[in-house]
């Protein structure tokens, strides 16, 4: 059962933990006369997870966009494993091994598990001087992968519409990890779930930490941040506020320190703690 | 899967015409004819020709059913003299709007031995040369011609000739005979008004407030008439044009005792549509045929006999 | 404990094994059109049986016309699949007819060079309007409106122009006896028809020939290419991106998916396959006429609905499409058999059209789990 994964890019050499993946140094971004990143700096290592926390309008998806080639930056550094690196378009991103796994953007409801798993990167069965889309292979790694993560698969050609949102978004990480992503960036991946669906979609991010991935995961939930986080990188009006280890911080710190301090705090004084 | 529903449908396909072929037998009499013609749907013209199909079946004794191809497409009409065919009638009626196109299908349906007589449009020869037994119609371009004629005698040098269907051959015939009586070339007189009377009414007024020097107008039917009579009422050039208009309707008839219209060409479709129903319910039952074609117009209805035709305008006329 | 894990598994991948195989029949786009070519066989069997709907002549006038339908509808399908429209294919029918007859009858082209430079013409066409749409990101339903009337007014204009009529006859005059004749209205299978004939399963004209002669090309042709479209769709690296483009165009090209070229590639199919009908019915009747194809557009995609397509894209089947021109054709003729007046046809067609959407539908949501 395991020959045929044995064999996938899956496999491939990951980069040994605490390594540093990719490193940006004061990043800018402008839109014109718009400042959207005046300065941001973190670092990603291998085997963990930075956590970008930010309101709305920090610069988060700026940020993202940038480091997933969406964007060009408008000065700073960018390096991925050591090496400076100038994205000009998301297939570049993807070639050097970041994958970004957008919130809504991930998954194409109508089509199956499998065609959505495989899309872009078809895999290919030559017949004389035609070729065609392995089918059988292609069903027999989505299910497979689809059982790693542990989602009890009906059948790989259902159609994506009928997984839950957590589901899906575990699909779309396994997809980005079988084709040997070294970064990934998750965009809100916990934004729109339940309770349940959440802690299946942390369980599998730190699942996917421990194989030696290097993951950005950007959302404004810092219960959901300090679950699987190793490393928080706090955003606000486009700078880094700075980056803490786990050990460095506790959750209500980080949580202060993300809505900008007072403002939470009288809100916490005016809803008596509940926040 | 799939595969075994389409064993199933073959299965069905095969199993269905052995089950129910007996029941069909040969009947004595109420003979079924189909009358087929190239009019897409919303041509009130044919209206006529209905009744007349309907007083035919009621007189002799028979079922008629009329087909056309919704859109007007004579490739669709192709395949529906084939299907008429293929139900084996007692007889097809059918119009050869494009001699090239329904060649095939009338002289398939003829090769089975189904009589077959060709109305309204095509001419004599081409009804000939296809093997069927008589053309019941009224050529066009000599009819175009006639109007031309009586034009010519009115004073007319410049005209429009207003086209709704202008993808049909005979329709360009009337107009090129219309022209060839005056002794002009057609050139860019004859306008494609479209069907939809708006249109028409504002094509119409266009040519015309561009073009000051049009004495003559020729309508081809009552989808490009009506509407012409309409804007002439409006701007109250009544007597301004020479007016030709082929067929009959209720507005035409009014337009015609107002004195806007000079004449209208009477083809006289009841008779294209009860003579054919009527020769070959004879030709089938006693094997009597008319040795001749029936030309069943020009006629022309003007003031003078208008009142005879008036209350019949749409309907048998 | 291994075991326990397998046995669990053996028990849940039982258990759900039924439930997928329902699930997988009622996620087969084409489930309804071939529920409803069934239902109307078993009408038309009951009410037209005794016709000779069924008989060889009358199965060849359905097939036929159920065949040129299929032609089209299968680019439609594609198209539709990768999330657009094109209304110019009734224009491209006509236009394309013209293509041929005009240099043919007119300056002397050789058959086979006009029959080519047709097909590149409306290949070039077809790649204009998916440039457009690719391009200005327009809706294709306006881009394609505006080339249905360039198309259907250039050929009024072109034929009264050299032609100073609306139709271009004589074409057979030109065409008989050519190999292009023989392919696009060309009869296959003959000898098999005619030893039908001899031993009495088909009927015999009183001339001695068979009542059907042959399998008309075009018929051919709509296998062919119901086929390739089919393979395409379903087993190629380019069927996953046609899914893509339509399903969601930002998501496939976030993952690498030429969507602009997949676009392109697919007006242009539809512009093809309008052309090979163009052509087909060019050989046969040996005239081109302005008219030709008017409101097949509307014929091709009513077929593709019927057979599953979605009008938003991304889902679909060749398959379903060819059994949605088979419905439209069987019904489009077998109302005629039946001898029920036909002023009543368009409502009938509509009703099913109706049927066929809504049951799509629920279908769909069925398959998306959508609410």
């Amino acid at each position: 059962m395991s020959a045929a994964i044995a064999s996938t890019p899956d496999a491939a050499v990951r980069p040994e933990p605490g390594r540093p993946l990719i490193e940006v140094r004061d990043l800018v971004k402008h839109f014109g006369p718009v400042v959207a990143l005046a300065g941001v700096s973190l670092t990603v290592r291998a085997g963990e997870v930075l956590c970008l926390l930010g309101d709305n309008g920090a610069g988060k998806s700026t940020l993202i966009k940038t480091l997933s080639g969406v964007h060009k930056p408008t000065s700073g550094d960018f390096l991925v494993e050591g090496r400076p690196v100038a994205f000009s378009t998301p297939r570049d991103a993807l070639d050097a091994g970041i994958a970004t796994v957008f919130q809504d953007l991930a998954m194409i409801p109508l089509m199956s598990i499998t065609r959505n798993f495989f899309m872009g990167r078809e895999p290919i069965r030559r017949v004389g001087p035609l070729s065609f889309m392995d089918m059988g292979f292609a069903d027999r790694v989505a299910r497979e992968e689809m059982k790693r993560i542990g989602i009890d698969i009906r059948d790989p050609r259902q159609a994506v519409g009928t997984l839950s949102g957590g589901e899906r978004q575990c699909v779309a990480i396994a997809r980005a990890v079988y084709f040997g992503a070294k970064v990934l960036i998750l965009d809100e991946p916990t934004s729109a779930l339940g309770v349940a669906q959440t802690s299946m979609v942390l369980k599998y991010v730190s699942q996917v930490r421990h194989r030696g991935l290097g993951v950005i995961f950007i959302t404004h939930n810092v219960r959901h941040a300090y679950a699987v986080g190793n490393a928080f990188t706090v955003l606000n009006r486009g700078k880094t506020l700075g980056t803490y280890r786990k050990s460095e911080i506790t959750i209500d710190a980080l949580q202060n320190l993300m809505a900008g301090d007072k403002e939470l705090q009288s809100l916490s004084d005016d809803l008596d703690g509940m926040v | 899967m799939l595969k075994s529903f389409v064993k199933l449908l073959s299965a069905a396909a095969v199993a269905v015409p052995v089950a129910l072929g007996a029941a069909s037998v040969a009947h004595a009499e109420g003979e079924r004819f189909v009358f087929v013609s190239h009019a897409p749907d919303t041509d009130s013209w044919w209206n006529v020709i209905k009744n007349a199909l309907k007083n035919a079946a009621a007189d002799t004794k028979t079922s008629v059913e009329y087909r056309n191809p919704a859109t007007g497409d004579i490739a669709d009409m192709a395949r529906i003299i084939e299907q008429a065919a293929a139900t084996n009638p007692a007889g097809i009626i059918t119009t050869i709007a494009d001699f090239d196109v329904l060649q095939s299908a009338i002289e398939g349906a003829i090769a089975k031995g189904i009589p077959v007589v060709t109305v309204n449009s095509g001419t004599a020869e081409e009804s000939k040369k296809l093997g069927a037994m008589m053309h019941i119609g009224q050529p066009e371009y000599d009819a175009g011609k006639g109007a031309g004629e009586r034009a010519k005698a009115a004073g007319v040098t410049k005209f429009l000739c207003v086209n709704h269907y202008i993808t049909n051959v005979a329709s360009v015939e009337r107009c090129r005979g219309y022209a060839d009586a005056l002794g002009v070339e057609l050139g860019d007189q004859m306008i494609d008004s479209t069907q939809d009377p708006t249109q028409v009414y504002n094509k119409v007024k266009a040519y015309l407030t561009t073009h000051p020097d049009t004495n003559g107008i020729l309508a081809l039917g009552p989808n490009s008439a009506e509407p012409t009579i309409k804007l002439l009422r409006d701007t109250g050039e009544t007597s301004k044009y020479n007016f030709i208009t082929f067929d009959l309707s209720a507005d035409i008839s009014a337009g015609i005792k107002d004195g806007i219209v000079n004449a209208a060409i009477d083809q006289q479709p009841y008779l294209q549509g009860y003579l054919p129903v009527v020769f070959l319910t004879q030709y089938v039952r006693y094997g009597v045929m008319p040795a001749n074609n029936v030309n069943t117009g020009p006629g022309f209805v003007t003031k003078d006999n208008i009142s005879l035709v008036e209350k019949l305008a749409g309907e048998y006329r | 404990m291994a075991d326990r894990e397998a046995v669990l598994t053996a028990i849940r991948d039982e258990r759900l094994k039924r439930q997928s195989t329902l699930r997988r029949l009622m996620a087969m786009p084409e489930l309804g059109a071939i529920a409803g070519a069934i239902l109307v066989f078993l009408f038309f069997g009951v009410t037209a049986g005794g016709t000779g709907m069924f008989a060889a002549d009358g199965v060849l006038n359905w097939v036929t016309v159920a065949g040129q339908l299929t032609i089209i509808a299968t680019g439609a399908a594609l198209l539709m699949i990768g999330g657009e429209f094109d209304l110019s294919v009734g224009s491209m029918i006509g236009f394309a007819g013209m293509m041929i007859a005009i240099p043919t009858v007119y300056f002397g082209v050789p058959i086979e060079l006009s029959v080519l430079f047709a097909f590149v013409g409306a290949l070039a066409i077809g790649f204009l309007n998916g440039l457009i749409v690719v391009r200005t990101r327009l809706p294709s339903f306006i881009v394609t409106l505006a080339s249905l009337y360039i198309l259907r007014g250039m050929t009024i204009a072109l034929s009264i122009l050299f032609a100073n009529r609306t139709i271009v006859s004589g074409v057979r005059n030109f065409a008989d006896g050519t190999w292009v004749q023989a392919l696009f209205a060309g009869k296959a299978f003959s000898g098999l028809f005619v030893w039908l004939a001899e031993t009495g399963v088909i009927a015999t004209l009183p001339n001695g020939d068979p009542a059907v002669k042959g399998i008309p090309a075009v018929v051919l042709w709509a296998a062919g290419l119901a086929l390739i479209g089919h393979v395409v769709l379903s087993r190629t690296r380019l069927g996953n991106w046609i899914f893509a483009s339509g399903g969601d165009a930002n998501a496939a090209r976030n993952v690498g998916v030429p969507v602009g070229r997949v676009k392109i590639g697919l007006f242009m199919t539809t512009a093809f396959c309008a052309t090979v009908y163009a052509t087909c019915q060019v050989m046969e009747f040996g005239s081109a006429a302005a008219d030709r194809g008017l409101l097949k557009e509307f014929e091709a995609i009513i077929a593709a609905v019927i057979g599953g397509c979605l009008l938003t894209g991304g889902y679909g089947s060749v398959v379903g499409a060819v059994f949605g021109a088979l419905i439209f054709g069987v019904v489009q003729m077998g109302i005629l058999f039946t001898g029920a007046p036909n002023d009543w046809f368009l409502v009938f067609l509509g009703l099913m059209l109706l049927t066929a959407v809504l049951f799509n539908n629920v279908v769909r949501r069925r398959v998306t789990g959508e609410r």
